[in-house]
């Protein structure tokens, strides 16, 4: 299998984000490879509900 | 390599904070890594050496990643050697992310956060404890 890109007029006249956050990434560009991985931990057990405890130090 | 060229007339970025980055101009490497407790209490009390990441699962377990190297060959012909861009207006970019403005290599970026919150109990037959 042979995967031919051919890149012809790429032209954009106004971009608009509220946010770029948590390790993403916005780019004007090229690039040969691109990785990203998020974990977002909301369990039941994060809600405490009860006398303040404070978290473990480190 | 050659290389698409990157023209942007205007870049307007309102904030920019925790460990982020703004580049113009190529790269070879970007790599970003961030992790948080996000701790929301009913009562404003925060001491200032909470919080151990080791003791939560979420920032040490290993993310599961397709291989980045692919096996079939690939040709890019670039008939028109440039990305124009005219405006770009960004409220705000946050906890290492990145803005590029050129081409890079490898990317890789990983983000890990955990939420915890912490109410008091609204009578003692309602009340769960950790």
């Amino acid at each position: 299998m042979n995967f031919h890109v051919y890149n012809r007029d790429l032209s954009v006249g106004s971009i608009r984000i509220i946010g770029v956050s948590s390790s993403s990434i916005l780019m004007i560009g090229d690039t040969q490879t691109i990785q990203l991985a998020s974990v977002f931990d909301t369990p039941p057990e994060s809600l405490i509900i009860g006398p303040f405890v404070p978290l473990a130090r480190e | 390599m050659f290389r698409r060229t990157s023209i942007v007339d205007e870049v307007k970025i309102g904030t920019m904070f925790y460990s982020s980055i703004f580049e113009i101009g190529d790269s070879s490497i970007i790599q970003g890594f961030s992790r948080a407790l996000a701790v929301q209490r009913e009562q404003e009390t925060f001491y200032g050496n909470e919080g151990n990441f080791n003791i939560y699962p979420v920032f040490t377990q290993p993310i599961p990643l397709q291989p980045v190297e692919i096996s079939i060959p690939m040709y890019t012909e670039n008939l028109n050697p440039i990305i124009k861009v005219n405006h770009i207006n960004i409220n705000g970019v946050s906890v290492a992310s990145v803005v590029h403005i050129g081409s890079s290599n490898h990317v890789s970026m990983e983000t890990r956060i955990k939420h915890i919150r912490q109410l008091f109990p609204k009578n003692k037959t309602q009340s769960v404890d950790r």
